[in-house]
């Protein structure tokens, strides 16, 4: 019997002993770093006692540039701690997130103080040093293998001049460095196979060892070859700058799988084992199903092994359906079985039909388009093909129209009236837009001095054949995101202003002005302010509100896309926040929607809670078909729902249907969360009685006990209707 | 076209009836089961609720009636509902939500419209389930939404007692894909005692729906001190195994959700305290219901119990 057979039997203790090692490293996490609203990224702390500190090469006491990411990703990854678990599958865990231990994220020489008074004015987050954010092609890496790329950029040197020379410089450090990492794990697994007790364990170590020495140098032979191999990649990638985009993995693994199963290598079990631990080290976004680019489905048996791994592993996840027409439908109801029968709000599914004729509205062939997959939190990439900045540059766009309601309430020689403020919101909005194009090309004309993606660069390709970084002419595709947010609070303003001022009388302009000023004070403000908000507003159906979000959607489409930046830079829209609902919201006054100042915005694309006294899922699914701004980028739907949906044996029928509606309506992204609000409440109150408690908190997932408490507060806001 | 009191709709409804719905309530019905969470349906006429725990003070009503139903006193907020003329204009005025008034007049195709919002989830098997209340207290409003829903080819499926002559049920045959009717005691003395109703007219009819194969859901709310005896489930099991289109028989384990409402409209009268079954007990009672030619299902589910 092959080792990995005997091994079978052990496979779900080694699991549960796998998560719950990775809850106890969450709660480590918790104590040691605070709270986390972000993604959980797989990352381990190292142990106490690690005080490794990067090298500052400016005055500033920051590092920058080729010279600097190299030298510093070099000298962590010499002292980086290694990691071996003997129930593992895969080697390794990173620990560091080098990007975050920079003091400042753009070097003083490159400042852009004629920007930064319209960023502020308008809630713009301009992207401007954030890095990575775009999509690479773990097939460059599959093929080559370490060995290869080093020889690929080795080759490459040789046939550019002496100035590109410190760009492959540093490449070539940049794997030296991993090679070294992975050669100082192999020896770390080898001396705790020496001590192992457990045959089984031992063998497993061995057989790690030899995995993690063949791919020093070389490319993956079989299916656990490839997940560590994938998983080196991200180790790497997170290590260097917290890159976070997955891939087609079903696609990227199954030569591997077939290989190793027809040549009676490992059985499914072994399959979804390796899977499942892949899934652990990192809990990246990957796609399963959806069209190859000549169209035929690629859901393969892989595809449901991986969703099968997911759903043992029981653990955060980012796995994303491609729903299309071509479907494998099984594949569907698999994800939402498992959506509903674990609660831990993935997968998450997107929709194929919007998405490609959306990305061909720029003016890309269909084949193109269906390679863009769904690979980070709200965002579609082009593997290896294009830069993006995507979901780091964002308008708040509630700002922008209170920047018009100010200067309308200022103007001596206007009477207020709402076509006079949707006109100056067009033209705030037209110069928010054009601010925020100005910030991504100064990213474009100076990132590359300041972070290169030197692990990034060496699976997308252009970068080495071309010696160029990949915000800096590397790659021929440039699409820019542009996400806007508060879409709710902005169309729910318009349409309390028109019926509450314009058709109803019950207020004057100048009523509403000071009501906002003095964020609705005592009990008249609170009158006011209830009055406002129960206002006709977006998401109802067909009332004022979805009038105007869509009135509201049209026209940032309209300004995003009208031209490219000044530098000629294609920009795609999009609504979304992120986490950034709350920081957003913090710097916005009182909105005429019946929001007080500093209280959150809006989610993403959503309506706000609350939105119908019956919650109804279908019509927040068609209000967010209905404002999507349609270039290939999403407005995803974020669904709570109850778990007593779960208890009509239709539900995989209904939930499923509700996520296909959306797709032909031209929707594009669906996360849901199933979850109940009487325990999110008591997790709220009591965090740490709920440490495995994972909710979907935007575009990605979290452990509830590792929120902020205002950001908690978010989740069960959400949850619970409030007026 | 007629018109009809609803107090709300309710879209993307998943437990009255396949896939998703969308289900009007409409108001008023002729049996008044204590136990009822929706007693915002009883009457037929629209009432004003109060829900005191939302008010901010702001005393806009008080301004707003001229019956003078709203007082404010040193004691606080005072409704008068014997001087209410239910004209709305206090609630109006009220954005706290404080006062709301439930019972909407609508015409049958306003709320077609609003039905077919929903069409495109409707597919394969969902669509409209006109409930209440009970529906057939106001029979030609609810046939006017059949008769529309009929025309989009919309599945239809309505929630009543059936506690009607004939003549009232017939014009909805061919109208209705699927009747969910309660039944909720056999014995009809005690029947007659809790809902003030006999129940013969409604077994009566189920039989003739059932001759005339129409599909059939069955439910029985399981109040404990009520319903929930082996015994009482045993006799409607034994009736439904006498026809043959009881699709499935759901046990609905009684909630205190309405005793709130009860509050807020003012029905302050002694009410009977009832004890939401233990899961044990329903277990018990879905093991007692299971007949060859129904599936038994509990809030939904379907029972698992051996
Ligand atoms: S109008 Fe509503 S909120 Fe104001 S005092 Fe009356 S009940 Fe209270
Ligand atoms: S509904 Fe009319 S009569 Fe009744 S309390 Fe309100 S304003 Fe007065």
């Amino acid at each position: 019997m092959p080792p990995s057979v005997q091994n079978r039997t052990d496979y779900a203790s080694r699991l549960e002993h796998l998560r719950r090692r990775k809850e106890a490293q969450t709660q480590e996490k918790l104590r040691r770093q605070g709270y986390m609203n972000e993604d959980d990224y797989g990352m381990v702390l190292p142990p106490e006692d690690f005080t490794w500190q990067p090298k500052p090469n400016h005055p500033n006491g920051s590092f920058y540039g080729l010279q600097g990411w190299a030298d510093n990703f070099c000298n962590l990854t010499e002292c980086h701690p290694v990691y071996v678990d003997p129930m593992d599958a895969l080697a390794g865990r990173y620990m560091v997130l080098l990007n975050r231990m920079r003091k400042c994220n753009w070097p003083p020489e490159f400042d852009y103080p004629e920007l930064k008074s319209d960023q502020d004015r308008y809630g713009i987050i301009s992207g401007i040093g954030n890095d990575a954010h775009f999509a690479p092609d773990y097939e460059i890496g599959l093929e080559l293998g370490w060995g290869g790329l080093l020889a690929k950029v080795r080759q490459y040197r040789a046939q550019h001049g002496p100035d590109k020379a410190e760009f492959y410089d540093a490449e070539e450090r940049v794997i030296l460095a991993v090679q070294g990492w992975i050669r100082r794990t192999v020896e770390a697994v080898e001396a705790e196979a020496a001590c192992q007790a457990d045959p089984v364990l031992e063998a497993n170590l061995r057989e790690m060892a030899e995995v993690n020495r063949w791919l020093i140098e070389g490319p993956p032979r079989t299916l656990r070859e490839a997940c560590q191999w994938i998983a080196w990649f991200n180790m790497a990638s997170r290590t260097y700058n917290r890159d976070g985009a997955g891939g087609q993995l079903d696609e990227l693994l199954r030569p591997y799988y077939q290989r190793d199963r027809s040549e009676g290598r490992i059985d499914d079990e072994d399959a979804i084992f390796l899977l499942a631990c892949l899934l652990l080290n990192d809990p990246h976004y990957y796609q399963l199903g959806g069209p190859a680019a000549d169209g035929h489905d690629q859901t393969s048996h892989l595809s449901f092994l991986i969703l099968e791994a997911a759903h043992r592993l029981k653990s955060t996840c980012n796995l994303t359906i491609r729903v299309h027409d071509g479907l494998d439908p099984r594949l569907l109801r698999k994800g939402v079985e498992y959506l509903l029968e674990d609660r831990k709000a993935w997968p998450r599914f997107s929709g194929d039909k919007a998405l490609v004729e959306g990305f061909m509205r720029n003016g890309y062939s269909a084949e193109l388009a269906r390679r863009r997959i769904a690979v980070g939190c709200n965002w579609m990439a082009l593997p290896g093909l294009e830069y993006t900045m995507n979901d780091t540059v964002k308008i708040n766009v509630a700002k922008v129209l209170m920047a018009a309601f100010d200067e309308m309430m200022h103007d001596d020689n206007d009477n207020p009236s709402l076509d006079s403020l949707w006109q100056r919101f067009e033209k705030h909005l037209r110069q928010a837009v054009l601010c925020t194009a100005r910030g991504i090309d100064v990213q474009l004309d100076h990132q590359h001095l300041n972070e290169p993606e030197l692990v990034l660069n060496l699976l997308t390709h252009g970068p080495i054949e071309r010696g160029l970084n990949v915000t800096n002419g590397g790659v021929d595709l440039y699409n820019m995101c542009v996400d806007g947010a508060a879409l709710a609070n902005v169309a729910d303003s318009l349409a309390a202003i028109q019926s509450r001022i314009e058709e109803q009388k019950r207020i004057t302009w100048q009523e509403l002005a000071e009501c906002l000023q003095a964020d609705y004070p005592g009990v008249e403000g609170e009158r006011v302010r209830l009055m406002m908000r129960t206002a006709p507003h977006y998401g109802e159906g067909d009332s004022l509100g979805d009038r105007w979000a869509l009135r509201v959607s049209e026209l940032f489409t309209w300004l995003v896309t009208e031209k490219p930046t000044p530098g000629g830079r294609r920009m795609i829209p999009g609504w979304f926040s992120w986490a950034d609902t709350l920081r957003l919201g913090k710097q916005l006054g009182a909105t005429p929607d019946g929001r007080r100042a500093g209280q959150p915005i809006a989610h993403g694309a959503n309506p706000r809670p609350g939105f119908r006294a019956d919650s109804a899922a279908t019509a927040m699914v068609k209000a967010i078909a209905a404002i999507q701004p349609g270039y290939g980028n999403t407005a995803p739907v974020q669904l709570e729902l109850d778990p007593c949906i779960a208890q009509c044996d239709e539900a995989v029928g209904i939930v499923s249907r509700l996520i296909t509606t959306h797709f032909e309506l031209g929707g594009t992204l669906f996360n849901i969360n199933i979850v109940d609000a009487q325990q999110v409440l008591a997790a709220h109150k009591d965090p740490s009685q709920y440490p495995d408690l994972v909710v979907r908190v935007t575009g990605f997932t979290a452990y509830f006990a590792n929120l902020s408490p205002d950001f908690r507060q978010l989740v069960v806001d959400r949850l619970v209707r409030g007026c | 076209m007629s018109t009809g009191v609803i107090t709300h709709i309710q879209r993307f409804s998943v437990h009255d009836g396949p896939g998703i719905r969308t289900t009007v309530f409409l108001k008023g019905c002729q049996m008044h089961c204590p136990w009822c969470h929706n007693p915002e349906t009883y009457r037929r006429d629209p009432e004003i609720q109060v829900f005191p725990q939302r008010c901010i003070g702001c005393r806009a009503c008080a301004a707003a009636c001229a019956q003078g139903a709203h007082e404010f006193t040193a004691a606080g907020h005072a409704y008068h509902r014997n001087r209410c003329v239910v004209c709305g204009q206090c609630v109006d005025q009220c954005y706290a939500q404080a006062l709301v008034r439930v019972g909407e007049t609508r015409s049958a195709e306003s709320v077609v419209a609003e039905v077919l919002a929903d069409r495109p989830f409707y597919q394969p098997e969902g669509g409209v389930t006109i409930s209440g209340g009970e529906p057939l207290l106001q029979a030609e409003f609810t046939r006017d939404i059949l008769e529309q829903c009929r025309q989009e080819e919309i599945h239809t499926a309505i929630e009543t007692n059936l506690a009607w002559p004939w003549p009232v049920v017939e014009p909805l045959v061919p109208l209705v894909d699927l009747f969910l009717v309660d039944v909720k005691i056999m014995d009809d003395a005690a029947h007659r005692a809790w809902t003030g109703l006999s129940n013969r007219q409604t077994l009566e009819n189920l039989r003739r729906l059932d001759a005339l194969d129409k599909m059939l859901v069955i439910r029985t709310p399981v109040v404990v001190g009520v319903n929930a005896r082996p015994e009482e489930i045993d006799a409607i099991a034994d009736f439904l195994a006498t026809l043959d289109n009881v699709a499935q028989y759901e046990l609905l384990p009684y909630h205190p959700l309405g005793t709130g409402k009860y509050d807020a409209l003012g029905l302050d009268g002694p009410r009977p305290e009832f004890r939401t079954p233990t899961a044990a007990e329903l277990d018990a009672l879905a093991e007692q219901a299971k007949r060859p030619n129904f599936v038994v299902k509990v809030a939904g589910m379907v029972s698992t119990s051996t």
